[in-house]
């Protein structure tokens, strides 16, 4: 899985720890990296993604529809689900501030639903750690 | 003189392009079935 995942584009470095069973992956710093490709390639691996979390930095935007989205490159963005942090930065929509947020993109259905994982991922932001 | 400074200024907007930039910094999993 660490060699799928790391020939995947935009990745750096792979750190798989067979223990717990927590993958961490490193993007290039210049690379654009895309996490349903990711999420692809993990299930493509063999192996069940239980949930994916993210840190990134970008802006706050109002997509297409209205909801709240983190901008992370100019064709990258990713809905946010509404929650108590994301209406804190509702007030950023639009604006230049840019926010580094740690959040959820994908949890395994709980029960007997069965995951997609071509559904697009929206980021559940569960920290906010920076605004500037 | 000049040229001093605009090199300078230059050098100053391109670390400061770097650091605004909107990146994923990190994407952490947890997975299930590995061996």
């Amino acid at each position: 899985m660490k060699q799928h995942l790391g020939r995947q584009s935009g990745v750096q470095t792979v750190e798989v720890s067979l223990i717990d069973g927590k993958v961490d992956v490193t993007p290039k710093e210049d690379g654009q990296i895309d996490p349903a490709q990711l999420l692809k390639a993990t299930y493509d691996s063999g192996v069940t993604a239980a949930e994916m979390d993210m840190t990134a930095r970008g802006k706050i935007v109002k997509d297409s529809s209205g909801g709240l989205a983190l901008q992370v490159a100019p064709k990258q963005s990713f809905v946010l689900t509404a929650n108590e942090l994301s209406k804190e930065l509702e007030a950023l929509a639009g604006t230049q501030t840019m926010v580094t947020v740690r959040g959820q993109l994908y949890k395994k259905p709980t029960g007997k639903k069965k995951a997609d994982p071509s559904a697009p991922l929206k980021l559940l932001i569960l920290e906010v750690q920076k605004k500037e | 003189m000049n040229t001093r400074r605009l090199a300078l200024l230059a050098l100053l907007v391109s670390i400061a392009s770097t650091a605004a930039q909107a990146q994923i910094k990190h994407i952490e999993m947890r997975v299930e079935g590995m061996t």
